[in-house]
């Protein structure tokens, strides 16, 4: 065998590889887009798959047109759009804390994005289509996520992170059912179910507009600290020496997660779960490499949402079910199951 | 029969449920002994925003010693400027047993913990059922007046409905335009409400029938596209979105299906209550279908 053979042979394997690589991607970016169309053709309303096509391109009758694109096109937009941003955000945190079960939902993120919502609205500084709230709902998780992190210190236990995002999400979650029993809404408590088991029904696209420059702002600020997480893998100290600037990097994803999540929350409501299951559901399609697990991460969490918000118009309610109400029916049970996986090392935080 | 027992409840559960369950009158037989029992009542306390309406129009002020709690809120309350001058209630049976009215009007479909609770005490308390209808709204009002030792307020109140109902009836569209009255969240009152019968009066159709709601029910933005009335029928002309719920009422698609030339406004606290101010609902309906139709 001479010199080119062997270049060559290298070479395709290197190509083949590539190819093994993006595959995963390639597989749930077609799998997002069949669910897309799928959420377009679904709703109270009977219309034709060939209808739907018609009025995405601009034909068919004024009633499909506006069916599709104004009422159900906003939502699915949305449901892809708030479903990456948890699943990336889940990712990134889980490859700055090296620790499987970190996800925004267990660390009060969306929670307390909530009640920074609901009291911008309660002191009546805006309405629900101002950019002031998605704006206050990113600072709350902001601080949120950076106050979980200060209590529960940096080389935190799994167990130290969930009790205290657990108390965090319980504390939020009281303050947005507090604030909205206070404001003088007769109708609170259909609101206040909206904020603590969101729901994507019956967006726009202002709704669209108000949430999506924030989470491409986040989404970027994410992407950007990727590289990061390998050396994080060997524990801080190993990385710093690799030249990793460690405190950036958490302000950063602390940031980045806040954007994502703040932005979503503030239309959406709190949707829970997306984030911790995202990144699990891919992590055996890419192996447990954390930089290249976010792209798939966002696409698994988008394909996650864009699901329930599917299965929440065909269950068969009289009232329509909250999106959230399904994510933790099925996040629940999940999140249970990783506890008795991570059993071992939940114990050993203790000791 | 039957089909028609389970669609009342059904539709009552529904009511209850929603922005109905802040309201509730229409003077209904029922386990009411006696319409005017012995001596007229001197403390009267009111639980529901709608008897506060009645008692407001044809109780003396002295009569009234508490109101409900959304009693002065100016969406809602009709009689909110007269409610001022009134204590407000918690809507719970402590700071009425406190008071020790020998009248508590109610709804029917509302606080029925409370309302049993006042009755095991000994006080008087009188149901309100949710109204209908026009006409129904009279006979709770002349049940109220009865009630309250002033039959000729509510006569008075009575025949200003009566004139403005003949007003309508000069005013009324002949082309039986489909209107569908959408308020917050998608809320549509069903055929059988209220108001049906004021669009009735001015020559309208209530399309939530085609929506298959008896008493009333959540619309989606989908099926009210689908359904397509010709007018809709809201309480505000540029709502503001104070919450998610209010939101729904500025979505893109509405707003392109119904520019302001095809709503017809009328505020809910003219529309929310079977009652006196049925007669100006009326007019400011008949006023709006006029501009439509101009």
């Amino acid at each position: 065998m001479d010199g080119t053979d062997a270049a060559t042979t290298a070479g395709t394997t290197g190509v083949r590889l590539r190819v093994l690589e993006r595959l995963p991607v390639l597989l749930l970016g077609s799998l997002v887009v069949l669910l897309l169309l799928l959420s377009l053709g679904i709703g109270p309303v009977r219309v034709s798959p060939g209808a739907v096509l018609a009025a995405l391109a601009g034909g068919g009758t004024e009633e499909t047109r506006i069916i599709v694109q104004e009422i159900r096109l906003p939502r699915a937009i949305l449901a892809a759009a708030v479903g990456a941003s948890l699943g990336l955000s889940g990712a990134a945190l889980q490859g700055l804390l090296r620790n499987p079960l970190a996800a925004p939902e267990l660390f009060g993120a969306p929670q307390a994005a909530a009640l920074g919502a609901v009291l911008v609205i309660a002191t009546g500084l805006a309405d629900v289509l101002s950019f002031v709230l998605p704006i206050a709902a990113i600072a709350a998780a902001f601080v949120s996520v950076f106050a979980l992190l200060v209590v529960a210190g940096r080389n935190a236990s799994l167990l130290l992170l969930i009790l205290s995002g657990l108390a965090l999400s319980s504390l939020a979650g009281a303050g947005t059912a507090l604030t909205m029993n206070l404001a003088p809404n007769p109708f609170a408590a259909l609101e206040i179910s909206f904020w603590l088991l969101g729901s994507l029904e019956d967006r726009s696209l202002r709704h669209v507009m108000l949430a999506l420059p924030f989470i491409v702002a986040g989404a970027a600020v994410l992407a950007s600290q990727r590289h990061a997480f390998r050396p994080l893998g060997l524990g801080e100290e190993a990385a710093a020496s690799l030249g990793v600037d460690v405190a950036r990097t958490r302000l950063l994803v602390i940031l980045g997660v806040a954007l994502g999540v703040g932005g979503s929350v503030a239309v959406s409501g709190t949707i829970g779960f997306i984030g911790l299951i995202g990144p699990h559901l891919v992590r055996p399609l890419v192996g447990y490499d954390p930089a290249r697990l976010m792209l798939p991460s966002a696409l698994g969490g988008a394909a996650l949402l864009l699901s329930a918000d599917i299965a929440v118009r065909l269950l068969p309610a009289t009232t329509s079910v909250r999106v959230g109400v399904l994510t933790a029916l099925i996040g629940v049970p999940f999140f249970l199951w990783l506890i008795l996986r991570e059993r071992r090392a939940l114990g050993g935080g203790l000791g | 029969m039957v089909g028609g027992l389970i669609d009342r409840l059904v539709a009552a559960a529904a009511t209850i449920l929603t922005v109905a369950a802040l309201i509730a009158p229409a003077a209904v037989l029922a386990a009411e002994p006696a319409l005017e029992p012995a001596g007229v009542p001197r403390r009267i306390a009111s639980l529901n925003l709608c008897t506060d309406q009645l008692l407001l129009s044809l109780a003396d002020p002295e009569q009234i010693i508490g109101l409900s709690p959304y009693a002065r809120d100016p969406t809602l309350s009709w009689a909110a400027a007269e409610a001022a001058r009134h204590p407000l209630l918690s809507g719970g049976a402590e700071d009425v047993m406190v008071l020790k009215p020998d009248l508590v009007v109610a709804g029917r479909f509302e606080r029925r913990a409370t309302r049993e609770m006042l009755a095991r005490r000994g006080l008087r308390v009188v149901d309100f059922d949710i109204v209908r209808s026009v006409e129904e709204a009279k006979q709770q009002i002349t049940r109220m007046g009865a009630l309250v030792g002033h039959p000729e307020r509510a006569a008075a109140r009575n025949a200003a409905i009566d004139a403005a109902l003949a007003r309508a009836r000069t005013a009324a569209s002949r082309s039986g335009l489909r209107v569908l009255a959408v308020s917050r969240r998608g809320w549509v009152p069903g055929a059988d409400s209220l108001i049906s019968s004021l669009l009735a009066a001015v020559g309208l159709v209530n399309a939530a029938a085609e929506l298959g709601f008896a008493a009333g029910g959540f619309a989606s933005l989908e099926e009210i596209v689908a359904t397509r009335p010709d007018l809709v029928l809201v309480a505000a002309a540029a709502p503001v979105a104070e919450d998610q719920g209010q939101a729904f009422l500025l979505h893109p698609a509405l707003d392109r299906l119904y520019p302001p030339e095809r709503r017809l406004v009328v505020p809910e606290m003219l529309t929310v209550c079977g009652g006196p101010m049925l007669a100006e609902a009326l007019d400011r309906l008949a006023a709006a279908l006029g501009r439509v139709e101009r």
